[in-house]
C-alpha cells in the first residue's frame, strides 16, 4: 500500500468520498460525483505522469 | 412571496447558531453537520477525515509547529491546526514527530495537511447551512 500508486489512489478516495458529501445531498447523486472525482483524480494524475515521463524522461 | 419569506425566515431561525456550528466542527470534524441534523454527512466526514489523519501519523508525518522563520512550515501548521480536536490528541499523545527518513514522511505530511484544509471547507459548510445559504 505504500507504492506511490497506492498512496495516490488511497488518497484520490479520501479527498473525493469529502467533495462528494459537500458538494450533493442525495446518496445516489453522491456516489456518483465521488466516483467521477476519485477516476478523475487517479486516470488525470497517471496521464500526467506519462505526460512527464515522455517529456522528461 | 410573503409566505415564502417567512418560511425562510422561520427555517433560519430554527437552525442553531452558525458561529457555534463553524467552531464545533472545526473542533470535531463532522460535528458541525451532527448539530444540524445531518448524521449521515456528518459520519462519514468524520470517519474520512479522522482516517486521513490516522494514515498520515501511521505514515510517519509531522505535525508542524509554528515556525516564523520557515514559511512553508508556518502555513502547514495552520493547515493542520485546522483540525482542533484530533490535532490536540495528538500532540497530548506524543505522535507526529515526523519520521525524516520514513519513505512515507511525505505522504504522511501531504494527508495531514490536506484533512486540515478539507476540514476548512466541511467547517465553512456547516456554517453556509447554518446561516440558511444552503439547504440544511
Amino acid at each position: 500500500m505504500t507504492t506511490h500508486l497506492g498512496v495516490m489512489i488511497l488518497f484520490a478516495a479520501c479527498v473525493s468520498a469529502v467533495f462528494a458529501v459537500l458538494l450533493r445531498d442525495r446518496p445516489r447523486d453522491e456516489m456518483r460525483l465521488g466516483a467521477r472525482i476519485f477516476l478523475s483524480l487517479v486516470f488525470g494524475a497517471y496521464g500526467l505522469g506519462w505526460i512527464m515521463f515522455a517529456a522528461f524522461g | 412571496m410573503a409566505e415564502t419569506s417567512s418560511t425562510v425566515s422561520t427555517s433560519v431561525r430554527d437552525l442553531p447558531n452558525a458561529w457555534l456550528v463553524a467552531g464545533l466542527a472545526w473542533l470535531v470534524p463532522g460535528s458541525g453537520h451532527l448539530l444540524l441534523g445531518m448524521t449521515r454527512k456528518a459520519g462519514i466526514l468524520c470517519g474520512v477525515l479522522l482516517l486521513m489523519m490516522i494514515i498520515g501519523l501511521a505514515f510517519g508525518g509531522r505535525l508542524f509547529p509554528f515556525q516564523m522563520s520557515e514559511p512553508l512550515v508556518f502555513l502547514a501548521a495552520i493547515a493542520e491546526w485546522a483540525q482542533l480536536g484530533p490535532r490536540l490528541v495528538a500532540e497530548m499523545a506524543g505522535w507526529g514527530r515526523g519520521q525524516v527518513v520514513a519513505v512515507t514522511y511525505e505522504y504522511g505530511n501531504t494527508f495531514l495537511i490536506v484533512a486540515g484544509l478539507l476540514n476548512v471547507l466541511v467547517a465553512l459548510d456547516a456554517f453556509d447551512r447554518a446561516r440558511g445559504r444552503r439547504q440544511a
